[in-house]
């Protein structure tokens, strides 16, 4: 493959610039003065031309094929649809899962008792969501994991439930990608 | 790995090909029994090798020449036969009984515990179909029903194999469990007003070849496959019953027999199985604590060092003020040989007293497993010499001369079972009145708090060594927690403490279970040959482990055991 090669003379442009460069100072501030009225204009009529995004104000809207930290499904009832068979457990190749198994009076009778998800390990794989018989642990578009200590990075059952409608999007795209 | 040759004799020999595989085998000897003794995988449900045979399951159809498929549990083997395990009829009709099986089995595996070791589960994989041909809705059924008051029934799983009705008929003798209904209607029950209740119960459990009876302690635990399994040997009475410890980050979390022909086949008792709680409950001591005029009432917890050097300080008081007599060592029978073998010495050579016995909880006897001692290793404490000598007291005598003044120091090993084998007035009596109480615990006793020692001792499933049941089979126990942290075991108490009654340094006196068993191999009647890998996991009888240097003796009568 032919590379094509651009002598730049860098000595001549900045000799040519003189030694205050206005002329370089102007060009910089009218590309900014076209861009910030371009975007105040959009911004007045209703369509912003920008792709910045105010995080964490705004987010983006991730693809539903995205992984974000694994959560667990919460059902309407607002009881997790998790029956604690451990084999997301046992999926899990960084042993990050841990599930404490329990037996309820429901007509499901098993629940986790204790379900904690080590987000310190987890490795984003999906093994867990693909190994779940109960569709009951998903994916995320969740990434905010940061936290001031090493307790803080391990989920406990409570914060990783999720309600149902706000995982539609990806329990639609599991359905279709394991062919459920 | 025998293959029917060298190392089998029968007495009526007969040639089979199985699958074109010649296979010697006993006149009569049924066809799926010698598959299984071969290694040659035939699917069954309703077969179990200690009972009778029932043949409902119909899984283990084979072609064995007839016109048609035989059931191999039922089928004696003859002469000449020509087996055929792998052909298309066979599959076909595996694949047919497989498909009947499921047509009402629940779709329970996520929360079903027999889930990982289900047979269903397995030969559904292995022999069955892919997909279901029938729509309409499951037959319902009792879920979760308490049977017995330590075993769940859920009837839904049931594949109607009859394993445990035979069970409660041929070996527990109980007869609780039937079948009632007819046909489609048939369903595993017990009559009104009987629970499931024998002392045994929990092997149907065991024996379920699905998840319709489980274990209530076991229900919903853990998942199966998450155990680490370690052979061992239960502790609950000189039975002996081979077991497997189910571990789960270093909890018991069930015990299952381990099938030994020559001591519990493949059965163990209910208590047995259940009596595991004391190994990781708050009642475990689990750090050494010593009690002196200095410490005000406080219990400081100080290192095992500091312990034992405070106990051998003790001792030696004792030692110079009243003599020797003036000390009793009470020993415990869950302790494995050798460490009773280093417990006696101690005693007999470096306290020097006589007063030593074993403290052996007695209760009832079944005539089946369950024994009167209730303890794993009371033979094996007698063996080792835990045994009063000459013009010694024994436990209750000890008990009498110290609530008489007589007695200054007790040194106890697992004194909780003092309360199972003494007069409670007694035994108030006489710890009220000792002058130093020196125990070595594995759980916290009532009279704790009045030991001037206390040492954190081991249970059965954090060492290694071997137990000698009550007909004398040297069985192997192995590590299956980690131990209490910052303690020795109890082994090396005892060397510890013998090093340090000596005036030598007590951190060279480590204790070796292996080397010990070779010592005791060399010194105690019985136990000649004796070595972990003799023992394997099925054990040995005293005096069948013929010493090394004699091969050339015959197999057979060589070395007579010693009888109980």
């Amino acid at each position: 493959m032919a590379v094509r090669v651009v002598k730049v003379d860098r000595e001549a442009i900045v000799k040519s610039a003189g030694p205050f460069s206005v002329r370089a100072i102007l060009v910089g501030l009218s590309i900014t003065a076209r861009h910030f009225f371009r975007n105040l204009w959009g911004f007045i009529v209703g369509k912003p031309t920008v792709a910045t995004i105010m995080y964490p104000e705004e987010d983006v809207v991730k693809p539903p094929a995205f992984r974000g930290m694994p959560v667990l499904v919460e059902m309407d009832s607002g009881k997790e649809r998790c029956v604690a068979c451990g084999l997301c457990e046992w999926a899990c190749p960084v042993d990050c899962i841990s599930i404490t198994p329990d037996e309820t009076e429901d007509a499901i009778e098993r629940y986790p008792k204790v379900f904690d998800i080590d987000m310190g390990r987890c490795m984003y794989c999906g093994l867990c969501e693909e190994a779940c018989p109960e569709e009951a642990i998903v994916m995320s578009d969740r990434v905010e994991i940061a936290a001031f200590s090493r307790a803080g990075t391990l989920w406990h059952k409570d914060d990783l439930l999720v309600p149902v409608d706000r995982l539609a999007r990806r329990l639609e795209h599991v359905r279709r990608g394991y062919e459920r | 790995m025998s293959d029917g040759g060298a190392g089998q004799k029968f007495e009526n020999p007969v040639t089979i090909t199985i699958d074109g595989r010649e296979i010697v085998a006993e006149q009569g000897a049924m066809l799926l029994q010698v598959a299984l003794d071969n290694g040659i995988e035939i699917p069954h449900y309703c077969y179990h090798p200690k009972l009778s045979i029932d043949g409902s399951c119909r899984m283990c159809q084979v072609k064995t020449g007839a016109p048609k498929l035989a059931i191999a549990c039922n089928t004696p083997v003859t002469d000449g036969m020509e087996v055929d395990t792998k052909s298309d009829d066979v599959a076909k009709a595996r694949r047919g009984v497989m498909e009947l099986l499921l047509i009402n089995h629940p779709l329970d595996c996520p929360i079903c515990d027999q889930a990982g070791e289900c047979y269903l589960q397995d030969y559904s994989y292995g022999y069955g179909r892919d997909d279901a041909r029938t729509s309409s809705p499951r037959r319902k059924g009792m879920k979760r029903h308490p049977i017995g008051p330590r075993v769940v029934f859920d009837q839904e799983r049931c594949i109607l194999c009859r394993r445990c009705v035979r069970f409660t008929s041929e070996i527990s003798k109980t007869d609780e469990l039937r079948v009632f209904g007819m046909g489609d209607h048939s369903h595993i029950g017990t009559a009104p007003g009987v629970p499931l209740e024998n002392d045994y119960s929990i092997n149907t459990a065991d024996i379920c070849p699905v998840g319709a009876l489980l274990s209530s302690d076991f229900h919903h635990k853990r998942r199966v496959w998450f155990l680490e399994e370690t052979q061992s040997v239960c502790p609950s009475c000189s039975k002996g019953c081979n077991v497997k410890l189910g571990m789960f980050k270093n909890e018991i979390q069930r015990l299952v027999p381990r099938r030994n022909d020559d001591v519990n086949e493949t059965w163990m008792c209910d208590h047995g199985r259940l009596n595991y709680a004391f190994a990781q409950d708050e009642t475990r001591v689990k750090a050494p604590i010593v009690r002196g005029e200095t410490s005000n009432g406080a219990t400081p917890i100080v290192s095992s060092d500091e312990a034992l050097a405070a106990a051998a300080d003790r001792i030696k008081v004792t030692l110079d003020a009243y003599g020797a007599s003036a000390i009793g060592v009470l020993g415990s029978g869950a302790l494995t040989n050798e460490e009773l073998f280093h417990l006696a010495s101690l005693a007999r050579d470096s306290i020097g007293t006589p007063n030593l016995d074993v403290i052996v909880p007695k209760g009832e006897a079944d005539g089946f497993l369950i024994q009167a001692e209730k303890v794993a290793n009371g033979r094996g404490a007698r063996e080792m010499g835990v045994v009063p000598g000459e013009g010694g007291k024994d436990v209750a005598g000890m008990l009498t001369a110290a609530a008489a003044g007589e007695i200054k120091l007790l040194y106890v090993v697992g004194s909780s079972a003092l309360a199972e084998v003494a007069d409670t007035e007694l035994l108030d009596e006489a710890l009220e009145k000792i002058e130093t109480l020196i125990l070595q615990d594995t759980n916290t006793a009532p009279w704790s708090d009045k030991a001037t020692v206390v040492l954190p001792g081991h249970v059965w499933a954090e060492k290694d060594g071997t137990f000698t049941n009550h007909e004398g089979r040297v069985q192997r126990i192995r590590r299956a927690m980690n131990p209490v942290e910052f303690s020795y075991c109890d082994g090396g108490m005892f060397t510890r403490l013998a090093a340090l009654l000596s005036g030598k340094d007590a951190s060279g006196a480590r204790f070796d279970a292996r080397a010990t068993l070779a010592e005791i191999a060399e010194k105690v009647a019985g136990y000649e040959g004796m070595s972990f890998e003799r023992i394997g996991s099925l054990g040995v009888r005293l005096g069948d482990a013929a010493p090394p240097p004699e091969p050339a003796e015959p197999e057979e009568g060589a070395a007579p055991a010693e009888p109980a």
